[in-house]
């Protein structure tokens, strides 16, 4: 019996060796056997990540569903991830191990990082002059031009447009009445700061705990610099050359941070505590402690949902101004559809055919209705008017308007460069310093720009020959 | 190119090894010749320790002040922990040698010729799973703080020291250890003295005190990430249900999270809440293990209550409070990251950012692998220094077994 034991004990321990030698290199994933065409029997995967876990993932798989009645050559398999943070370094990571799927959802702001990592291949160099890909029409003239700028680099298409944003305004009406004021909205941020000044008994007695709020981050600094046409980085915004320079100490951007300063400093923005606070800010907004909100036109959904729950008015407009310096345009948000580089061409084909009508007339316009995303083709905005959705809905024009409206330069089609998230961090950084301490709002804003240049540098050591 | 010629540094490193294992090994009567030969090897071996990968390049020319003493204090330190080693393996050997009779047999230990090999076959496979999962990382730590490198770039650049230069310079990541630190001795003293109060009344045989003892531990049976929502929920400014009852009953509101002065105290409060499960039940476990009749004797004697406590009771509990000591540090340096990142994330004015918490922006936040690299370095050497202070300073204070 003893020597039994003795004997498992040993055979025990060569297994745990013998597995913890096998090779741990050994590629998990071998590349599959090159498959020259996909047929309705063996049909090839096409694998998308996107950010939504919530009724936005059930729209996307509603559309793969479609695609794959269309082609039955195709399998589209549609996985969510965390964030759009997550989603990214998952795929540089898959990259490293070559497991990446054909589709990934990027947002504006890694751009730059996706075309120096060389992960995707630009959907121009697949397109290659045809005007459909399996049946599906390549009508790129179609998109926005605001939209279309931003997401073309060098003159080419990178990328597919999905989910694009602007900031506006919003603007709870029954508390404006009870302070004596109604529409038109405030179109700057002296207006604002005026009709602040009418709201304050509101914040006295009690009522709100300030006239408005919105999420501290440093997007909508981006969008307020683009309003006066300032660069945030120099080359053109990095459009023209490789940004070399962060510009944080413009006089565009010390006039932002000054202004959520003084409105801070005088009690009328409401700060949740929490830099980058999305969610916290609309909690406060609902939950009517503040009469106005400056966020993405994408929250219109859940705000118009929340209106309806407690009975309250909700108007929307334009993210107000500088009307020292006047509004040139807004950038957009959001993010865009890109498909990986060393595809089989037929598979490469089928992806490129999914975004094509994934992103077609009327899934553009179905996808604004779920989600309050801006249409981002003309005639998904042209069939909506004639559904008369924009009737019902008028919130859900603003933000159409400002994109469509806005003058296209340098600054508003809006900054490229590699270290965009870091450099984010840093703004929101120094614009929470400003506010909150008694310092100069310039010292801190200097002391961003230079560690933002410092890790630009860094960047480009890397990726640049 | 070198402002110090490396082969001189490493002379330099020699020739102090050989002096002081001379000095040594004099004392305690043993070759001197073979103290010096020993003594060069751990010299040389010492200085090159670090300077070997980093190439001596914290000597070249165009690095600055900084980057120098970087470099003395790193050949400082490899001799010293090289001729440290040599000196004491060089006396056991020497002493094994000289008392050949000093052949110690524990029982329960293996036997036999095969012995060692047994034995080395069943170490085997935690042996590989720490070299894998710790080691290997280890090593790669080192050699990436020593890098630019980033999260999908095409290549790495090494940057000597740079890394850590910066971080010395900066006044920022000073003010993150400070509060780190402020933040971690908070919580421990909070954590430890509370735990020690509750576990001295809900040890004693009451009724329902297995319900109580239950409840007692059940926060630590909870991540930090939902502790920090728990008390995201309480302490929300905007909408959370403590300023709901304030402004409710008394008509005023408290900024809890949105305050410099109170935003880390709120932290403080719901580390304390977290660990303190843990501190309960080892502190109970301990108190159920004090005999009885050591107190009984003192009371006997007219000691009262407090002097029983503190003379008695507190001075046995000292190997738990100890061992709490050590893991409630290391809690409130690493774990606490989940509470941060979902109570303040780190605000405001950084006041909550922590160490652990900048090595998370800088690394997964801004995929900047050498520099987040080199601060959990700097992070890892802070607390092996604290914990070793902590073994220093409770050196004979700690009484074992009654």
């Amino acid at each position: 019996m003893f020597r039994c034991k003795r004997l498992l004990l040993k055979v025990f321990l060569l297994a745990v060796i013998a597995v913890l030698l096998v090779p741990i290199n050994a590629p998990i994933n071998a590349p599959a056997s090159a498959q020259s065409s996909c047929t309705p029997d063996s049909p090839c995967e096409i694998e998308v990540w996107i950010v939504f876990t919530d009724h936005r993932l059930d729209w996307a798989l509603e559309r793969a569903n479609e695609f794959m009645a269309r082609h039955p050559e195709y399998k589209v398999t549609i996985t969510p991830q965390e964030s759009y943070f997550t989603l990214l370094d998952s795929y540089a990571l898959a990259a490293e191990q070559g497991t990446t799927p054909e589709i990934a959802q990027v947002f504006e702001v890694g751009t730059q990082f996706v075309l120096d990592a060389g992960f995707f291949k630009p959907v121009n160099q697949i397109i290659a002059g045809r005007d459909e890909i399996l049946g599906e029409p390549v009508n790129f003239e179609d998109f926005i031009p605001v939209i279309a700028s931003y997401y073309s680099i060098e003159g080419e298409w990178a990328s597919v447009p999905w989910n694009t944003s602007t900031p506006i305004l919003y603007a709870n009406m029954n508390l404006l009445r009870q302070a004596g004021l109604d529409a038109p909205l405030p179109k700057t941020w002296q207006e604002l700061d005026a009709a602040c000044a009418e709201l304050q008994p509101l914040v006295d007695n009690g009522t709100i705990t300030g006239c408005w709020t919105m999420s501290f981050e440093s997007w909508l600094f981006e969008q307020w610099l683009a309003q006066q046409n300032a660069e945030l980085v120099n080359n053109g915004n990095g459009r023209e050359g490789r940004a070399t320079e962060v510009n944080l100490t413009s006089d565009g951007a010390i006039a932002i941070a000054q202004m959520v300063k003084d409105m801070y400093s005088k009690g009328y923005f409401v700060y949740t505590g929490v830099r980058d606070d999305f969610r916290g800010s609309v909690q406060v907004f609902s939950s009517q402690q503040a009469a106005f909100m400056i966020n993405t036109s994408a929250a219109a959904g859940s705000v118009a949902a929340t209106a309806a729950e407690s009975d309250i008015e909700i108007l929307a407009d334009r993210m107000p101004y500088n009307a020292d310096v006047g509004w040139t345009g807004n950038i957009i948000g959001g993010a865009t559809m890109w498909v990986s580089d060393g595809l089989d061409p037929a598979v490469e084909d089928g992806a490129l055919a999914f975004l094509l009508f994934f992103s077609n007339t009327e899934n553009a316009a179905s996808w604004h209705q779920v989600s309050g995303y801006v249409p981002v083709r003309q005639s998904a905005v042209d069939l909506l008017e004639q559904q008369g959705w924009y009737e019902e809905n008028p919130n859900y024009l603003i933000a159409s308007e400002q994109l469509a409206d806005s003058q296209i330069t340098p600054a508003t089609r809006g900054a490229v460069l590699g270290t965009f998230s870091e450099t984010r961090h840093l703004i929101t950084q120094a614009l929470e310093n400003g506010m909150l301490t008694g310092g100069d709002v310039g010292e801190y804003m200097a002391a961003a720009e230079r560690e933002a240049n410092v890790l630009l540098e860094d960047y480009n050591l890397l990726f640049v020959d | 190119m070198y402002v110090i010629p490396p082969i001189l540094i490493v002379a330099l490193a020699a020739l102090v090894g050989a002096i002081w294992l001379v000095y040594r090994f004099r004392k305690h009567a043993l070759s001197p010749v073979l103290g010096a030969v020993l003594g060069v090897s751990a010299g040389v071996v010492g200085a090159l320790m670090f300077m070997w990968p980093l190439n001596f390049c914290t000597f070249e020319r165009e690095r600055d002040q900084m980057d120098l003493a970087i470099g003395l204090v790193l050949i400082f330190v490899g001799t010293v922990l090289c001729l440290t080693a040599a000196s004491n393996l060089a006396r056991r050997v020497l002493r094994r040698e000289r008392t050949p009779d000093s052949d110690e047999t524990h029982p329960g230990a293996f036997q036999g010729a095969s012995a060692k090999v047994t034995a080395a076959v069943l170490l085997l496979p935690t042996l590989v799973v720490l070299a894998l999962f710790l080691y290997l990382p280890m090593f790669e730590t080192f050699r990436l703080s020593t890098q630019l490198a980033r999260l999908g770039a095409p290549r790495t650049r090494f940057i000597c020291v740079t890394h850590f230069t910066r971080l010395f310079s900066d006044t920022n990541y000073i003010q993150s250890a400070v509060v780190s630190l402020g933040m971690a001795a908070a919580t421990v003293f909070l954590a430890i003295s509370l735990s020690l109060l509750i576990a001295t009344m809900a040890y004693r045989p009451i009724r329902g005190g297995r319900i109580y003892r239950t409840l007692l531990v059940w926060p630590y049976a909870l991540s930090p990430v939902v502790a920090g929502i728990i008390f995201k929920l309480l302490f929300n400014p905007a909408a959370g249900v403590l300023n709901h009852y304030l402004q409710l009953i008394f008509g005023f509101q408290v900024p809890w999270l949105l305050d410099r002065t109170i935003a880390p105290w709120i932290v403080i409060l719901a580390g304390t809440w977290n660990i303190m499960g843990f501190c309960i039940l080892v502190y109970i476990a301990a108190l159920q293990n004090v005999p009885a009749e050591l107190e009984e004797a003192a009371a006997i004697d007219g000691a009262n209550a407090f002097q029983r406590f503190f003379r008695i009771t507190f001075p046995l509990l000292s190997p738990y409070t100890f061992f709490l000591l050590v893991t409630t540090t290391t809690y409130a340096f690493f774990d606490t990251f989940g509470l941060i990142d979902n109570l303040t994330r780190g605000g405001p004015l950084k006041s909550t950012s922590t160490l652990m918490y900048q090595v998370y922006v800088v690394g997964v936040e801004g995929r900047d692998l050498g520099r987040a690299a080199a601060q959990s370095l700097v992070l890892f050497l802070f607390v092996v220094g604290l914990t070793l202070f902590q073994f220093r300073a409770s050196r004979g204070r700690i009484v074992y077994g009654a």
